[in-house]
């Protein structure tokens, strides 16, 4: 029997409630576009109590509901389930408070990440976790999927920065984790909260912990003849006691990208680049370049440009962030994937990667967060090619293996999501999978929460090949 | 107080008392011992499973057996450079790796790069019916799964029997270098700290104590880069800077939990915020058994009690402030005291990690 969904419908204004095909497109799909599912509507909260009663809702009737943001997961983590409910969180984008003595800010879910900084600016402050999309991605997304970026050897993932959630639990019962300290007593359920990616709850009032804006950054972009020689130069860093902001890599096919697209001005001919970046109080990093300068210059490079103003460092990293977007002018249709090896095996795990390109004829840029280990290896195919797509698969879940094999990790910021659920039992035994499972009854005994994530089972999206995202075409996101 | 029943020296022979006691209660080396109290498990500890398993200089990541103690894995970092930058309580006492993430405790050094619960990557552990759970992982980026290390932090033994932890480490900076600076009255103080914590200096500490009236900033790295910045400091408040010879004696002291004058026997951590500074700045006034000491710029207070009537007047003020205080050392009537959370979802996540209810239950109010 078909739930009717007269009770739903009564919660919203018909303007907010969506169940033509034209509007429910938009929803159809995410950053993970080879994926799409026609939801059975999607509704548009503009207030908690809207959310809570929504979710109630579904708890109640047994609907499943999947809470998206912007849509840019890259997991499929925002995907529809298929006549399920979307709760669509983008008018929930209210910065509740700043409070800029007790360095937080708490924030509605559809707060995107970057005004988060923006608004905070002023105090000096900002907000340290940026995924690649933080110019669209929302705060309530980043919680749920536990998002990285370029700066977390450092600084950390999104859940050493949030210290508070007030949330809807897919039981429809609001909980409040955490606080307005960075310190708690008994289990931290904020910890476990992040990352939950949507099984757990919609987070409603989200508290974030603000750090002073660094005072001066040192940006440096090196080329390499070999990408063996920029994972040397990645270890020789670290083993100089140096902690840097970010550590990244990319590769030659990825260079290549980047340069058609933007013209991002990186030494041509290298087979690699890395960008090295300090950040700190201004005699602190006077200090560490000269230390920076003596370890770089035993490394082999052939070339090397110094950021010299703020203009010139963005210029380095507009290079970085537009590398994926960019693969889309050498290749119809990519995948990326995510893992983390530890970082001595980088280089071998580099070879391998090169390797298995080679033996499925499949070209892989690369592009990495070399400082922690975390490959983003992007695979290009051409989605109009009969059976494309499936080798390109194959192809990923190789690498995939090979980063579990190596003690690593699927995935170090994008989530599991639809796309790597059945690997989780390859990286978790059977036991831990089950206390797993358990942890997710206790929150939603009917499973009702984002079903068919991060879990394998039936629940399976239908697999299309739609291309670049719209906003990733048009450079305005990118995959990191 | 409970005894102990054992110390297992390997892994099989605690899984093999896991399975056999109806109630057990894990321990290290009893340094929070009221976090262990309780009427009716049996309290095992784990303090004889111990030993750096591995240790990865440059991975920043190591992993040992939860019963090696901190002042163990400390001197291990330190021959490689390295450190856990949230400063680890109670070392010099005895803590152990598995009780730091069962208490949950952060020193002053949390205030920089986040607290115990940031660094801790995995755990291996025991669930209540024995069975092994490989929770979190060994690198030091990972998002797959639930964020069960993290639930694990502050979880006092009760959700699981923690074996084996994988943490994150950082090299260590140059130079520390501690000034002292006066406030001549609270609000002073937390006006200067609100500064401090929101300047460029990117100070690696800062706590303040009411009853001197002193504010300590920690400075790390190298030692020319600390002159410059203590010249700034100086620039701003003046006369009332003092540059600290004995600065590491001053942040063991709150790290041990042994700042006042006498010996207080009771301790207690509560996480704060500036609107309960006041009322924790005036108990402490009224009463000469209480001695307050504010971390992490005003986010965590620690109080040190004589008395179990102190704790009492204590848990009044959190219950009008609605905060929440756990005492971690001395005999207190009760560990929580305060306003802590009551939610069905614990009680539920509870029982998702321990379904026979091997563990005793989880504090609430």
């Amino acid at each position: 029997m078909v739930t009717s969904l007269e009770g739903l419908a009564s919660i919203f204004p018909p303007s907010r409630f969506v169940r033509d095909a034209a509007n429910q497109a938009a929803f159809e799909s995410d950053g993970l576009t080879a994926f799409r599912a026609k939801p059975r509507a999607v509704v548009i909260p503009e207030t908690a109590e809207e959310v809570i009663a929504a979710v109630r809702w579904c708890h109640e009737n047994s609907v499943p509901f999947v809470a998206r943001g912007s849509g840019t997961s890259l997991s499929g983590g925002s995907l529809p389930v298929a006549d399920g409910i979307v709760i669509a969180l983008n008018r929930m984008n209210r910065i509740l408070e700043i409070d800029p003595d007790e360095r937080i800010a708490v924030v509605e879910p559809g707060v995107v990440n970057q005004h988060v900084s923006d608004a905070t600016a002023k105090h000096g402050l900002y907000y340290a976790p940026d995924p690649s999309s933080q110019s669209v991605c929302t705060i309530g997304g980043n919680v749920a999927f536990n998002s990285g970026g370029a700066h977390c050897l450092k600084y950390g993932m999104t859940s050493n920065h949030v210290i508070g959630c007030k949330a809807v639990l897919a039981t429809g019962e609001v909980v409040t984790m955490g606080g307005r300290s960075v310190e708690s007593v008994g289990p931290d359920y904020t910890g476990l909260f992040c990352g939950s990616e949507g099984l757990f709850g919609i987070g409603l009032e989200i508290t974030l912990r603000l750090l002073p804006k660094p005072e001066k950054f040192h940006t440096v972009l090196v080329g390499y003849q070999s990408l063996q020689a920029a994972g040397d130069a990645v270890s020789a860093v670290i083993d100089s006691g140096l902690l840097p902001g970010a550590l990244e890599i990319m590769d030659a096919l990825a260079i290549e990208a980047a340069e058609a697209a933007v013209a991002c001005g990186y030494p041509p001919g290298a087979a690699a680049v890395l960008i090295v970046e300090l950040e700190g109080p201004a005699e602190k990093i006077e200090h560490e370049r000269k230390q920076l300068d003596a370890v770089l210059a035993k490394t082999g490079h052939f070339a090397e440009r110094v950021a010299v103003d703020e203009a010139d460092r963005l210029s380095i990293w507009r290079g970085r962030k537009s590398a994926f977007s960019a693969v889309g002018r050498l290749s119809p249709d990519f995948l990326v994937q995510d893992g983390v090896v530890p970082r001595k095996r980088l280089g071998e795990a580099l070879v391998r990667i090169e390797q298995l390109s080679r033996e499925s004829g499949i070209r892989v840029a690369n592009v990495f967060h070399a400082g922690d280990g975390n490959l983003h290896p992007l695979i290009m195919f051409d989605g109009k090619q009969d059976g494309a797509l499936e080798k390109a698969e194959e192809l990923a879940a190789k690498l995939l293996r090979l980063c579990i094999e190596m003690g690593g990790s699927i995935t170090g910021e994008h989530g599991v999501g639809v796309e790597k659920r059945d690997f989780l039992p390859e990286m978790f035994d059977a036991t831990t999978m089950e206390m797993m499972e358990r942890l997710r009854l206790a929150f939603d005994p009917r499973l009702v929460a984002n079903p068919g994530k991060m879990f394998p089972g039936t629940e399976a999206p239908t697999l299309t090949q739609n291309g670049l995202h719209p906003l990733e075409k048009a450079g305005v996101i990118s995959r990191e | 107080m409970n005894e102990l029943v054992a110390s297992p020296q390997t892994f099989d022979e605690l899984r093999t008392i896991v399975k056999s006691e109806a109630s057990i209660l894990p321990v290290g080396n009893r340094t929070k011992q009221p976090l262990a109290t309780d009427q009716k498990a049996s309290l095992v500890s784990l303090r004889d499973m111990k030993g750096i398993l591995e240790y990865e200089p440059s991975e920043f990541t190591f992993t040992a057996f939860a019963g090696t103690t901190i002042a163990e894995v400390n001197q291990a970092l330190q021959q490689r450079q390295q450190y856990l930058p949230f400063d680890p309580m109670l070392i010099a006492a005895g803590a152990t790796l598995g009780g730091s993430v069962g208490a949950g405790l952060s020193g002053p050094g949390r205030f920089r790069y986040g607290g115990l619960r940031d660094f801790v990557l995995g755990v291996k552990f025991l669930s209540g019916d024995g069975e092994v759970i490989n929770s979190g992982g060994k690198v030091v980026k990972n998002a797959a799964g639930f964020d069960i290390p993290k639930l694990l932090t502050g979880s006092m033994g009760r959700l699981g029997v923690m074996v084996e932890m994988t943490f994150k480490v950082f090299p260590m900076p140059g130079c520390n270098q501690t000034l002292a600076v006066a406030c001549d009255s609270l609000e002073t103080a937390m006006q200067r700290m609100s500064v401090a914590a929101s300047s460029a200096w990117e100070l690696d500490a800062i706590d303040y104590r009411p009853a001197t009236q002193s504010l300590f900033l920690r400075l790390a790295g190298p030692e020319k880069v600390n002159q410059i910045l203590v010249k700034k400091i100086n620039d701003l408040w003046g006369a009332d800077v003092t540059e600290l010879s004995n600065g590491a004696a001053v942040w063991q002291s709150v790290t041990e939990l042994e700042w006042s004058q006498e010996f207080r026997p009771l301790a207690v951590k509560v996480p704060a915020h500036r609107s309960v500074m006041g009322p924790l700045v005036d108990l402490a006034d009224q009463r000469a058994g209480v001695d307050l000491h504010f971390s992490a710029a005003g986010a965590v207070a620690w109080l040190l009690c004589e008395s179990q009537d102190d704790v009492d007047q204590l848990d009044r003020v959190l219950l009008e402030n609605e905060v929440a205080g756990l005492v971690v050392r001395g005999t207190p009537t009760r560990p929580n005291i305060g306003s802590w959370p009551r939610t069905e979802i614990s009680l539920a996540v509870k029982q998702a990690m321990d379904p026979i209810s091997k563990f005793p239950r989880l504090f609430h109010s």
